[in-house]
């Protein structure tokens, strides 16, 4: 059956070997001059003690690089619909499940056999295009801190592993339900799109509590180190109520407050420096500011977690798919 | 070797059309004593006809008496059916061609000479009855 | 005794019947076919043939009713399925791959391969065995199909409309090759066709569906020796249905034909009697039940 697995899906297999190849070349390539931009760049800083600036003054690669590095997000969704979509769907439309079946292999070893190499082959793909993404970027993570934030924290690690399999589970799922090809491709775009919207947005900054700081005025300002992971921050209102910055908030901002948040008479000082605008704030009642945060040291918790979850997610579409293969009429 | 010619619009069943067949063909001389009738397979691959049909023919002619099987070997004749030898079914084919050209010549035509054949074996059959 | 009498039964069924939601594909089937028969399955589009023969081998579950196939149930086991060929009327092949794929495939996935007779038959017929599957014409791409599920050496072989869509030629050379398999012993076939001069030919045995129910099951000689038709001036039929059983009756206005079924003799000499070959009989049992089967085919055809 691996054999006929192989024969049947080669062509993908090259396609997909012959694109990681090209994206390794470009990544391993870029990334050690990238490497070296910043190895000389520390040294210089270093010798003038100007290192604490970097961040704002260094720009490591270049904008288009880091728009591919960024673009590999989509990865997992094209496996899940190019791989997922037709594995089991396109047999059944085209009717060669039904010449598969009558030679002497049960449903099940069937299923089995193309779902298991249809997932290892995903968590591989995905593993490796994340691998080099994630070597790449870590002259940038250590500039910037920023590998805990969404949009690097989707691209590096362990993640898109996840992703990978719970795409192709998802796209195996759907062909299998709607034994159509097309719809079911349509189908994994969306639900794929929608659960990572879901996760990533609402669902992640919940797997651990956040540790909250409470800056009160008058008192030495506590921030949280290393590439934490900002969740929310704000006012601390009378009472000590905790009033929440809006996330689409813009513009210019005091201590992570923007200006916008703040009463009109406090806006007006803001020029004066942030000593006045913390004074006026105090006299409106307004105790501090706090921040809440993922700690840095729980980066790794919370990609096991979210790894963990699109495992799971997978293990139980491959549930479903497999009983519906099992006991449906051919 | 012998091949069979199968209607499947006559009247007559496949399996007794292989034995009027294989009769005709001793008669005629084209099937000797000893030779071997094609195999099941065979005539089965050339006709796509049921292999019990087949099977049904040989065995009618085996209780004739005309064929007899031999294990792992085929099926081979045994003698000829009764009647006058080959020849002469050639000598009488050859006066037979010669009449037709006659009535053709005077004008018969096929259906016509059909029923004059009809007509003549019938007063023959009656002259030989009384 | 025929000694074929007492064969073995390679397909039983009783009582078997099929519901999709509100449809009843078939309904109340019980036949028996002995080994060593190739059976013709004939009845009307929507009469359950593709129903039955998917039940047989295993590709749909039974509503109800008992179904043994060569002694057991269908069930998914490699040796079980190893016992039965399927070939489907879509003829389901991987298009991109070639016979000689197909050949390999089956080789893995089958404990008894038999490689060489696909590769003879194919070189017999002048089918290219290195070509994708997709290019060849429906006669050669059915051929492929049966030389594959004859590899497998199965002992039964279920066809659904095997030879619909192809020429005269290439039907002809497929029932050959079917009816060699068939000579080389320890095959039974049941296929499904509208074709009745070519069942006729190849078949000894009959099962007739029409309304999603089995008409007739037996070999065709016992079949056609149990009917008749009767032809005769245009008169009242008690007498006749009092001893047969009557298929179908057509009247003009002054003669009436009936084809009957029953094993005691017409005495009435007002009767003329003849037998009956096998399209006739079909007919007469097609004809017979056609509006309630016509009812049937548009509500199966939508729900499929």
């Amino acid at each position: 059956m691996t054999w006929l697995v192989w024969r049947q899906h080669r062509h993908q297999a090259y396609f997909a070997a012959a694109l990681l190849a090209v994206f390794a070349i470009l990544m391993l390539v870029t990334g050690r001059q990238i490497a070296s931009q910043y190895q000389s760049a520390l040294t210089s800083c270093g010798a003038t003690h100007s290192c604490g600036n970097l961040a704002s003054t260094l720009t490591l690669g270049t904008p288009l690089l880091s728009l591919l590095a960024a673009f590999t997000v989509v990865a997992p969704c094209l496996l899940g619909v190019f791989w997922g979509g037709p594995l089991v769907a396109r047999e059944l439309e085209t009717g060669t499940s039904q010449f598969a079946w009558m030679q002497s292999i049960t449903r099940g070893r069937w299923l089995l056999v193309k779902v298991g190499w249809a997932l290892l082959a995903a968590a591989a793909w995905g593993g490796a295009v994340s691998a080099l993404v994630t070597w790449w970027s870590s002259p940038a993570n250590a500039l910037n801190q920023q590998r805990f934030q969404p949009g690097q924290f989707d691209i590096q690690g362990i993640v898109p592993v996840g992703y990978a399999v719970f795409a192709v589970a998802l796209g195996i799922a759907a062909g299998a339900l709607l034994r159509r090809t097309l719809p079911a491709m349509a189908i994994t775009v969306g639900v794929f799109a929608l659960l990572r919207l879901v996760i990533g947005q609402d669902l992640r900054s919940h797997y651990l509590s956040a540790v909250t700081i409470l800056n009160t005025f008058g008192h030495r300002m506590k921030a949280p180190t290393g590439s934490y992971w900002l969740v929310s921050q704000g006012l601390i209102g009378p009472g000590g109520r905790l009033l929440t910055t809006s996330s689409l908030a813009s513009g210019v901002s005091i201590n992570g407050v923007p200006l916008s948040e703040m009463p009109p008479a406090c806006q007006a000082v803001a020029f004066q420096g942030p000593v006045k605008v913390t004074s006026c704030l105090a006299a409106h009642g307004y105790r501090g500011i706090f921040t809440s945060y993922q700690p840095a040291g729980r980066y790794w918790a919370f990609q096991g977690i979210e790894t963990g979850i699109f495992v799971f997610l997978a293990a139980a579409l491959i549930a479903v798919t497999a009983i519906v293969v099992l006991r449906r009429d051919a | 070797m012998i091949s069979f010619r199968l209607d499947g619009h006559s009247v007559v069943p496949p399996y007794l059309q292989i034995v009027q067949q294989v009769r005709q063909a001793l008669r005629m001389g084209v099937l000797d004593v000893g030779d071997q009738l094609p195999t099941v397979r065979e005539v089965v691959a050339a006709t796509a006809i049921n292999p019990n049909t087949v099977l049904k023919a040989y065995r009618d002619l085996e209780r004739e008496g005309l064929v007899e099987p031999r294990a792992g070997h085929g099926t081979f004749v045994l003698r000829r059916p009764p009647g006058p030898p080959p020849g002469t079914h050639s000598r009488l084919a050859r006066s037979l061609a010669h009449w037709v050209r006659g009535a053709r010549e005077a004008g018969l035509d096929d259906e016509s000479i059909e029923s004059l054949l009809r007509v003549t074996l019938q007063a023959a059959a009656e002259e030989e009855t009384a | 005794m025929d000694p074929q009498d007492a064969a073995p039964l390679a397909i039983v069924t009783r009582g078997l019947f099929k519901r999709y939601r509100k449809v009843t594909a078939l309904a109340d089937c019980s036949i028996a076919v002995p080994e060593g028969r190739i059976s013709a399955l004939i009845g009307p589009n929507g009469a359950g043939k593709t129903t039955l023969l998917r039940l047989l081998a295993g590709l749909a579950r039974p509503s109800g009713g008992a179904v043994a196939v060569l002694g057991g149930t269908p069930r998914q086991d490699p040796a079980f399925l190893a016992e039965i060929g399927f070939l489907a009327q879509e003829i389901p092949l991987y298009r991109r791959l070639s016979a000689e794929d197909h050949i390999a495939a089956g080789a893995h996935l089958n404990p008894r391969w038999d490689a060489a007779s696909v590769r003879d038959r194919l070189r017999g017929l002048n089918i290219p065995a290195d070509q994708a599957v997709g290019t060849l014409s429906g006669g050669q791409r059915a051929q492929v199909a049966l030389s594959l599920t004859l590899a497998k050496r199965p002992r039964l072989l279920l066809l659904d409309e095997p030879v619909a869509a192809l020429d005269p030629l290439a039907r002809r050379q497929f029932l050959a090759t079917l009816a060699d398999a068939v000579a080389a012993g320890g095959l039974t076939v049941m296929l499904s066709s509208h074709l009745v001069a070519d069942m006729e030919r190849i078949c000894d045995h009959l099962i007739l569906l029409a309304a999603s129910r089995v008409q007739l099951c037996g070999d065709i000689d016992t079949v056609l020796a149990e009917h008749q038709v009767l032809v005769g001036p245009r008169k009242d039929t008690t007498a006749i249905e009092r001893d047969h059983t009557v298929v179908q009756a057509t009247h003009t206005a002054r003669q009436s034909t009936l084809l009957i079924r029953g094993a005691a003799p017409v005495i009435d000499p007002a009767w003329e009697a003849a037998g009956v070959g096998l399209e006739e009989l079909v007919l007469g049992y097609l004809g017979q039940s056609a509006p309630p089967a016509i009812a049937h085919l548009s509500a199966v055809g939508e729900d499929q």
